[in-house]
C-alpha cells in the first residue's frame, strides 16, 4: 500500500487575466488549482494564515473553504503556516516584549480554524532573519524557545500541534542551534518540521535530523536544493532567499538533479514508523521560466515511482523481519 | 487510465513553437506530467527539422538511434508506448522535398505524398504504434470547391497510403478539421465512402466537428463502424459565420485576426461552457465498445502541464476513470 497521505503546500501561481497571480484571484482560478492537485493524487492541504481571510471571504468561512476542498477530493486542510520572517518593532520572536501579540496573533489564526476536520500542524517559524536577531546567543535561543513554548500550549488546546520550520536564513539554522533550541522546548508542546531543502542549504542532514528528533517529528516539506550556503548568503539583507548574489534561486521540485537524497529519507520515513502527513512543497518554482503546475505533476511523478519504490523495499523488509 | 477504453494523451501541447520543446530533459518533464495524470501512452504530432527532435521520424532516429532506443527515452517516464502519431501533408517539410507545397486535391502529387508518408509508417511501425492520423486536405480557403470527383481524388490517395498502413500492420484515420476543404457532414460522408473502409477510417476529434458544425456525437453513432481513432477535446464556440473561409484561416479565425476575432477556440475537458456533450460520446464510445484509442488533445490552448491536470481530474471525477 503506497504512502497515501500526501499534501501540498499552498504556494501556488497561476496565468489571470491581469498577469501571473496566486488562484486566490477568483473562484475559478481556485477550481482549476484545486482539481489539479487532485488530479495528481494531494488529500492534503497546507496553507498560509495570511490567505485564512481571503479563503474565508470566497467560500464563507474557512470551514466552507475546507468543505470546497473536500468536494474536490481532499480529506481536509491539514496544516496552517504562521511566520515573522522579519522582525518588527511590533512582533519578533526574539524580542520577550513583542510575545503577548504573536500569541494574540496566532489565538485569532487559531478562531479562524475553529469548525475544521482537524487541522494537525501550526507550523511556524521560530525566528525572524538572521542579520535581524544577530548575535545569536544562548539567550536569544530561550527567549524564542520561550514564546513557542506558550503557543504550543495554546495551539494544543485547539487539537493542532506547533511544529517548528527552520529556515537556512533564520536565525536558528545550524544543527547546534537546532539541538539547543529544542532542548529549551517542551516536547510536549513544541515539535520538529523537516524541510529538506532548508535543512540543505544550511548545511544540516535533514535525514539525520529526522532520525535524532523523529519522536518530535510532525511533518515535512518535501522539496530539493542544488546549493548549499558557502559565501554565509544566509546572513544577506534584507532577503537571501531572493537576493542572495550567488545563488538566484534555491529550491527545486524533487527528482530534478538536487541534493536532497529523497529515497533515503522515505525509507527512513517508513522505517520509522512515521505515519503523518507528508508535504510537497514548492517555493518560488517560477523563478527562471517555470511554472507551478508542470513543478507539481513532476514531483508528484517522483513520488509515484521513485519513492514509492523507495518505500514499497522497505515494506518488504520488515514484511521479511517479521 | 484503468479502463476498458484506451487512453492516451496528445504532446502536441508543448511543441508550440519551433525551438521551445527540444532538450530531452524538457520532454521528460512533459512526459512526467502525462504519466503522473494517468496516461500511460501518448500520440506524437509531426513536424520538420533538427529541432522536431519528438516530432520528425527521421530526426527522432537521429537522437535516439533507433525505435527501441526512442521507446526506452519514454519508458524512462513511464510512459509505456506511442498510440499514434499525426502527419499532415499539406504542412510544408524540409524532408519532403524541401518545403513543396502539395496537396493531396491534386492526383498529380499523389505519387510524392505516398512516398512522404514512408518514414510515418515505417517509425510506427518500428515503435509499436497503431494509428498514423492524417490531415485529409487542406484549408477550405486555400483549395477550390471539392465535387464529388475532388473528393474521389482525395479518397484515392488515401487508398493508396492506406494500403501501406495495413501491410505494416498499422490503421490509417483521417482526422477531420474545422478548416479543411472536406467541411460539411455531407463531403465528410462521401469521403468515407471513397475510402476504403478495410485500411481506412475516421478520426473523430470532438472539438473540431463541433466548431465545423458537425455533432460527434450523432456523427458517431451513424459511422461508429468507420471511427477507428478519436481525438477528445472541447470548444466554447462553433463557426457560425463560415470563418473558415476567410483567407488565412488558420491566423484570421483560429487566432481571432479577424471575424469575431476569438483567439483561442479549443479547450481542456469540463470548461465553463464548453459545447461538447463529452459524457453523451464517452457513452457511445462505451456502447459500441470502442477499440481504438481515445487521445486527450489540449491543442495550443494554454500552460500544457495545467490542462493535462485539469483533463485527468474530468476523466477521474465527472467520467469515472481510475488513474490507477
Amino acid at each position: 500500500m503506497a504512502w497515501t497521505k500526501w499534501s501540498y503546500m499552498d504556494h501556488w501561481v497561476t496565468e489571470t487575466p491581469q498577469g501571473p497571480q496566486p488562484p486566490s484571484f477568483n473562484r475559478a482560478s481556485m477550481d482549476r488549482y484545486v482539481k489539479q492537485l487532485s488530479a495528481l493524487g494531494f488529500t492534503g492541504f497546507d496553507t498560509f494564515f495570511f490567505y485564512l481571510p481571503v479563503y474565508a471571504g470566497m467560500y464563507g468561512g474557512v470551514p466552507g473553504f475546507e468543505r470546497y476542498l473536500q468536494d474536490s477530493g481532499f480529506d481536509k486542510i491539514t496544516g496552517i503556516f504562521s511566520a515573522y520572517p522579519s522582525a518588527t518593532r511590533y512582533t519578533a520572536p526574539h524580542v520577550r516584549e513583542t510575545h503577548d501579540r504573536i500569541v494574540a496573533d496566532c489565538t485569532n489564526t487559531l478562531r479562524m480554524c475553529e469548525g475544521l476536520t482537524g487541522v494537525e500542524n501550526f507550523i511556524v517559524m521560530p525566528t525572524s532573519t538572521y542579520h535581524q536577531t544577530e548575535p545569536v546567543t544562548d539567550d536569544t535561543i530561550k527567549v524564542v524557545a520561550d514564546l513557542w513554548n506558550r503557543v504550543g500550549k495554546l495551539t494544543l488546546e485547539h487539537g493542532m500541534k506547533t511544529t517548528c520550520h527552520f529556515e537556512f536564513w533564520g536565525a536558528i539554522r545550524t544543527r547546534e542551534q537546532i539541538d539547543t533550541f529544542l532542548s529549551y522546548t517542551d516536547p510536549e508542546l513544541v515539535h520538529f518540521f523537516c524541510d529538506t531543502a532548508q535543512h540543505t542549504i544550511a548545511g544540516v542532514d535533514p535525514i539525520q535530523l529526522f532520525r535524532d528528533y523523529r519522536d518530535r517529528c510532525t511533518g515535512f516539506h518535501f522539496k530539493d536544493t542544488k546549493n548549499v550556503d558557502e559565501h554565509e548568503a544566509y546572513r544577506t539583507p534584507p532577503d537571501p532567499e531572493l537576493m542572495a548574489p550567488q545563488v538566484t534561486r534555491w529550491f527545486y521540485e524533487m527528482g530534478e538533479g538536487g541534493l536532497v537524497d529523497f529515497p533515503a529519507l522515505m525509507k527512513e520515513i517508513v522505517r520509522s514508523g512515521y505515519d503523518g502527513w507528508l508535504t510537497v512543497e514548492h517555493d518560488k518554482a517560477e523563478l527562471g521560466g517555470g511554472s507551478y503546475a508542470e513543478a507539481t505533476a513532476v514531483a508528484k511523478w517522483y513520488i509515484d515511482n521513485v519513492l514509492a519504490e523507495a518505500e514499497a523495499e522497505v515494506r518488504a523488509e520488515l514484511e521479511a523481519a517479521r | 487510465m484503468k479502463d476498458s477504453l484506451r487512453w492516451s494523451y496528445a504532446l502536441n501541447q508543448w511543441n508550440v513553437r519551433l525551438d521551445v520543446f527540444v532538450r530531452h530533459e524538457d520532454q521528460q518533464r512533459a512526459l512526467k506530467t502525462v504519466s503522473a495524470c494517468g496516461f500511460d501512452h501518448v500520440e506524437l504530432a509531426s513536424g520538420t527539422g533538427r529541432w522536431d527532435n519528438i516530432s520528425r521520424p527521421e530526426v527522432i532516429l537521429l537522437n535516439h538511434g533507433s525505435h527501441s532506443g526512442f521507446l526506452d527515452f519514454l519508458r524512462r517516464a513511464e510512459v509505456h508506448g506511442v498510440s499514434s502519431m499525426f502527419w499532415d501533408p499539406q504542412a510544408p517539410a524540409e524532408e519532403e522535398e524541401g518545403y513543396a507545397f502539395r496537396t493531396t486535391a491534386n492526383p498529380d502529387d499523389h505519387d510524392a505524398i505516398v512516398e512522404w508518408s514512408k518514414p510515418f509508417v515505417d517509425f510506427l511501425a518500428g515503435v509499436g504504434a497503431e494509428q498514423l492520423v492524417v490531415r485529409p486536405v487542406g484549408s477550405a480557403w486555400m483549395t477550390p470547391p471539392l465535387g464529388a470527383d475532388g473528393i474521389k481524388v482525395i479518397g484515392d490517395v488515401w487508398n493508396r497510403i492506406g494500403e501501406l498502413t495495413s501491410a505494416a500492420g498499422l490503421g490509417l484515420a483521417l482526422h477531420y478539421d474545422c478548416l479543411g476543404a472536406v467541411h460539411t457532414a455531407g463531403e465528410l460522408t462521401a469521403l468515407l465512402e471513397a475510402t476504403d473502409p478495410a485500411t481506412v477510417g475516421l478520426a473523430l476529434d470532438t472539438a473540431e466537428f463541433t466548431v465545423g458544425g458537425i455533432d460527434p456525437v450523432a456523427y458517431y453513432r451513424e459511422h461508429a463502424d468507420r471511427v477507428t481513432h478519436v481525438h477528445l477535446k472541447d470548444t466554447r464556440y462553433a463557426d457560425t459565420g463560415e470563418e473558415y473561409r476567410m483567407p488565412g484561416a488558420e491566423s484570421t479565425m483560429l487566432k481571432g485576426g479577424a471575424g469575431r476575432r476569438i483567439e483561442r477556440w479549443f479547450y481542456e475537458l469540463g470548461t465553463e461552457g464548453g459545447l461538447v456533450d463529452v459524457p453523451g460520446f464517452v457513452a457511445a464510445l462505451r456502447e459500441n465498445e470502442f477499440g481504438g484509442w481515445v487521445v486527450v488533445e489540449s491543442d495550443h490552448g494554454g500552460n500544457p502541464a495545467e490542462l493535462a491536470m485539469l483533463n485527468s481530474w474530468y476523466l477521474q471525477h465527472e467520467l469515472g476513470v481510475p488513474k490507477r
